[in-house]
């Protein structure tokens, strides 16, 4: 019995091909029994994400076989009629491993080493386990890809740093303010982006958070969802005394803050550190006030070079986590063979 | 092992201070972005090896070896070698040593000089409790004033690279630069406090009949000292100094400490009568 994927991902097929043939997690156990009921394959994982759609199966027929008809019957479980060519993808053992163990670790995500795919492959898993889908050689595969995965986690660093604009905001902060808890931030434009930062700014501790924006209505919607108060937008400098983080995307079309505005606000502040993070294009926050003293500034093009930078990082580590991969997946065939020449599976 | 003197053990000390000086530039070149144990180990090893040391030189003078410059300045390096090492073991701050090392060999090499340790009898001229207790107080004070300066420096680099949107400064492992100045600022009290001990210690040691005592070299460079230290800690904590000038006014004022320490030891007579 071996190993095999078949499957389709962001690498592969556009989002209008993935959700064709998307699984609704509640269908999934009923599908595998199918599957398996069909003689394609002994044991079978379905893993169904918004990236990828993937069928793990343990199988005693020829890879070839067993391709063309988990093919056909991933087409007709899903009523396709379009026409298919690469997008779906066929892999065999011992790529098949290979492919699981990169998939766990999130080194074929879009973002990689993004930790997500590790839960929803766990889940998927767990949901075959739990209905009984899977078997010596796909529990053994699975639980050595979660174990590789958190190896890899632990002694590279793959994961480390944000690579997208709102993570690199918050680690920015982190690195000039002990604790975020303790800080007040203010939101200045109750834009997608600002409540985006906002809310990756509460995920990492802070709990004061006070909005303003020209409309008024917007900016009590906004302070409402994310448990804090609202200003009128005239006002906002005031806030400046107290507040230590300000986030700001508004659709302004000239600095809304500037050096000749922020200098006496400092003062007032008694030159406590001020994270400034603009977000907004045309730029919100003249760039000249990150001359003073205790200011920091901020602006997209900023942040994203951050996040660029972490994500070069990361594919830097890539080579060195298909290292651990070719070693792990060596170990588990070595074991396989060992298990089949003992005559267990 | 009795030719193994506590010079030697200081020998071997620096010699751990040097190599954790080499690795230091090798983590700074790294851009500290790998939490490991090896530069702390090293230290360790040194701060080890400067113990016997110390140990060894108190028994054979039966006292605090606090006597002539050597010991004074293997005192000062060894507070702050011990304080480097505590403070090393807080989250985030295990780098400490890699800003801790440099200053700790390059004063370890001058302390070496044979000059600063010169020859004499089995017991020192001076002794006692309160003697012991103001040098070793003063010393204690140095310490924390050169651990501050460590952490300064540290903070100056976090907030230039933050200024200047360098991504070493998200990169590296250094603690925020808001925790950086509330350990500054905190070992510049703790400095503060021991020094105005040891100089309160010091003016009730007996002295020479006739000995001038305020127009001492060392006594009038104490109080300039104190003074510093006090206008810096005032100027921070009740007139907004800014967190960077506070940075730089603590690595100043360890600088003008360290040198201007020797010298105006030797114009002293109350520590040459």
């Amino acid at each position: 019995m071996s190993v095999v994927v078949i499957g389709l991902s962001h690498r592969s097929a556009p989002v209008e091909l993935r959700e064709r043939f998307a699984f609704v997690e509640n269908k999934i156990p009923e599908a595998l029994s199918e599957l398996r009921a069909s003689g394609l394959a002994g044991e079978a994982v379905i893993l169904s994400t918004c990236n990828r759609v993937e069928i793990y199966a343990a199988t005693t027929l020829a890879p070839d076989a067993a391709f063309a008809r988990i093919k056909q019957f991933l087409i007709a479980h899903h009523a396709f009629d379009g026409a298919l060519g690469d997008e779906l993808y066929t892999i065999a053992e011992p790529h098949s491993l290979h492919h699981l163990f990169k998939v766990a670790a999130g080194l074929d995500s879009m973002v990689v080493g993004e930790t997500e795919i590790f839960g929803q492959l766990k889940k998927a898993y767990d949901l075959a386990f739990s209905h009984k889908h899977t078997g010596a050689r796909l529990n053994k595969a699975f639980q050595r890809a979660f174990n590789v995965s958190k190896h890899i986690r632990t002694t590279t660093n793959i994961q480390r740093g944000s690579v997208s604009v709102m993570s690199a905001a918050v680690e920015l902060a982190e690195k000039i303010f002990t604790t975020l808890a303790e800080h007040e931030v203010l939101v200045i434009g109750a834009g997608e982006t600002s409540e985006k930062t906002a809310r990756a700014l509460q995920s990492r501790g802070v709990s004061k958070i006070t909005v303003t924006n020209r409309s008024p209505e917007r900016a009590l919607a906004l302070a409402a969802e994310l448990g804090g108060r609202a200003v009128p937008f005239e006002t906002w400098p005031e806030e400046f005394e107290r507040i230590d983080i300000a986030v700001s995307s508004t659709a302004a079309t000239t600095h809304i803050l500037d050096r000749a505005k922020l200098e006496p606000l400092m003062k007032r502040r008694q030159h406590r550190p001020l994270l400034l993070i603009d977000i907004a294009v045309p730029r919100d926050i003249d760039p000249s006030v990150n001359e003073l003293d205790n200011v920091y500034l901020y602006n997209v093009d900023d942040l994203q070079s951050i996040a660029s930078d972490y994500l070069k990082l990361r594919q830097e580590e890539v080579a060195r986590c298909e290292q651990i991969i070719a070693e792990k997946v060596a170990a588990l065939l070595e074991a396989n063979k060992i298990a089949a020449s003992l005559g267990r599976s | 092992m009795a030719w193994f003197t506590d010079r030697h053990y200081f020998l071997l000390a620096v010699t751990f201070y040097g190599l954790s000086t080499i690795y230091s530039v090798f983590l700074w070149r790294k851009g500290f972005r790998r939490d490991e144990w090896v530069n702390y180990i090293l230290l360790a090893g040194g701060v080890a090896s400067h113990t016997l040391a110390m140990a060894r030189r108190g028994m054979t003078l039966q006292s605090c070896p606090v006597n002539n410059l050597y010991e004074a300045t293997t005192f000062l390096l060894w507070a702050l070698g011990l304080a480097s090492l505590v403070y090393a073991l807080m989250p985030r701050f295990k780098f400490i040593c890699a800003f801790a090392a440099p200053v700790l060999f390059t004063i370890g090499i001058f302390a070496l000089m044979p000059s600063l340790d010169p020859p004499r009898g089995p017991k020192p001229e001076f002794s006692g409790a309160l003697r012991s207790l103001h040098a070793a107080t003063i010393l204690q004070a140095y310490g924390a004033f050169g651990l501050a300066a460590v952490a300064a420096v540290m903070f100056l680099m976090q907030q230039h690279d933050l200024k200047f949107h360098k991504i070493r400064a998200v990169l590296s492992l250094l603690p925020s630069i808001q925790r950086l100045e509330i350990i500054a600022t905190r070992l510049v009290l703790v400095g503060f406090v021991l020094l105005t001990i040891g100089l309160i210690a010091g003016q009730q040691l007996p002295r020479k009949a006739g000995a001038p005592y305020f127009s001492d070299a060392k006594v009038i460079w104490s109080a300039l000292l104190w003074l510093v230290y006090l206008e810096t800690l005032v100027a921070r904590q009740f007139f907004g100094r800014s967190p960077r000038r506070f940075a730089a006014a603590v690595i100043a004022a360890f600088l003008f400490l360290l040198l201007t320490f020797w010298f105006t030891n030797l114009l002293s007579a109350l520590h040459h009568p």
